[in-house]
C-alpha cells in the first residue's frame, strides 16, 4: 500500500492506495501513531484508490479509531469505493467511523463543532 | 479444468504475494469482476487465518493452496499447519463493535457461494471456498 501525508490546514490527511490488508494495516497504525505524536489531532483518510479491504485492515482502522478516541483526537474516512462500503456496511462497522462521501465535505466538517 | 498449487511462508507480506498470484490466475482464466473481488476477500481471510491463528506467524510453516478454475466456478482449499482450527472456529463469539479481529469467518460465508471447514490428518485446518461464476448465472437465467 502506498500512503501520502499532506496538511490541509489543521488536518492531516493520507491518500492510501492499494491493499489495505494484515501487513499494510500496520504500516498505517505505524504511520498515523507518529502523527498523533506531533501532535496532529485530526486525521482523514482518504480511500478513494483503496481497491481491497479485508477484515484485518478494517481491524487496524479499529485499532486507530481506539487510539484517535484515547487522545481525544479526531479521524474521519471518506470516498470509499462501493465495494468497500459494502464490506464496512456488512460488519456494521459503518456505524462506528465517521463517513463522507467526499474529501471536503470531511474536511468542512473539522471546522464546526461535531454533535452527537 | 485448470489447477493451480500455491505455497507460502506464513509471513505478513505472504497475504500480498498470494493476492497477486490469485488475481493473475483469475485473470488469466477471464473471471469476472465480481466473482474475482468476492473470491479474493473469502481466500484472503482463509489465508489470514491460517496465518495468524492455525500456524501463530511462524514462518517456518506453510499455507498452502489448491486453487481448482472452471467455467462455471472457481473453488480454493486453504491449509495450514496448525491444530484446532475447527474447534476454534466452532466456538467462536461474534465480534463486539469495537474488537479488532473476529470478522474474517462471517466474510467468508457472507462473500463465497460456499464454504466448508474440515481438518487434515494432521490436524491442519483446511478451508474450502467455492464461488460461481457470475457470468455463467447470468448465461444460464
Amino acid at each position: 500500500m502506498e500512503i501520502k501525508v499532506r496538511e490541509e490546514g489543521p488536518v492531516a490527511v493520507l491518500d492510501l492506495k492499494g491493499r489495505l490488508d494484515l501487513a499494510s494495516g500496520s504500516t498505517l497504525k505505524e504511520e498515523i501513531k507518529k502523527l498523533y505524536e506531533t501532535n496532529h489531532t485530526a486525521v482523514h483518510l482518504n480511500l478513494t484508490e483503496v481497491e481491497f479491504i479485508n477484515s484485518s485492515g478494517l481491524g487496524s482502522l479499529v485499532s486507530i479509531l481506539k487510539e484517535t478516541r484515547l487522545r481525544k483526537s479526531r479521524l474521519t474516512l471518506s470516498n470509499l469505493a462501493s465495494y468497500v462500503q459494502e464490506i464496512f456496511d456488512i460488519t456494521q462497522l459503518s456505524h462506528i467511523f465517521e463517513i463522507f462521501s467526499s474529501e471536503q465535505e470531511a474536511l468542512t466538517s473539522f471546522q464546526s463543532p461535531v454533535t452527537s | 479444468m485448470c489447477r493451480y498449487l500455491l505455497v507460502y511462508h506464513s509471513k505478513p507480506e505472504s497475504e500480498d504475494q498470494m493476492l497477486d498470484d490469485l488475481g493473475r490466475i483469475l485473470a488469466d482464466n477471464e473471471v469476472d469482476t465480481e466473482s474475482t473481488q468476492h473470491f479474493m476477500l473469502a481466500v484472503s481471510e482463509a489465508f489470514t487465518n491460517a496465518l495468524v491463528h492455525g500456524n501463530l506467524r511462524d514462518a517456518s510453516k506453510l499455507i498452502k493452496l489448491d486453487l481448482r478454475v472452471n467455467k462455471r466456478e472457481i473453488t480454493a482449499d486453504i491449509r495450514d499447519q496448525g491444530r484446532g482450527g475447527l474447534e476454534r472456529i466452532s466456538t467462536r463469539k461474534p465480534p463486539t463493535p469495537l474488537a479488532e479481529s473476529g470478522r474474517g469467518i462471517d466474510l467468508i460465508q457472507h462473500y463465497a457461494s460456499n464454504a466448508e471447514f474440515s481438518e487434515d490428518d494432521s490436524g491442519g485446518l483446511i478451508v474450502t471456498i467455492r464461488q460461481t461464476r457470475h457470468t455463467e448465472q447470468k448465461i444460464k437465467g
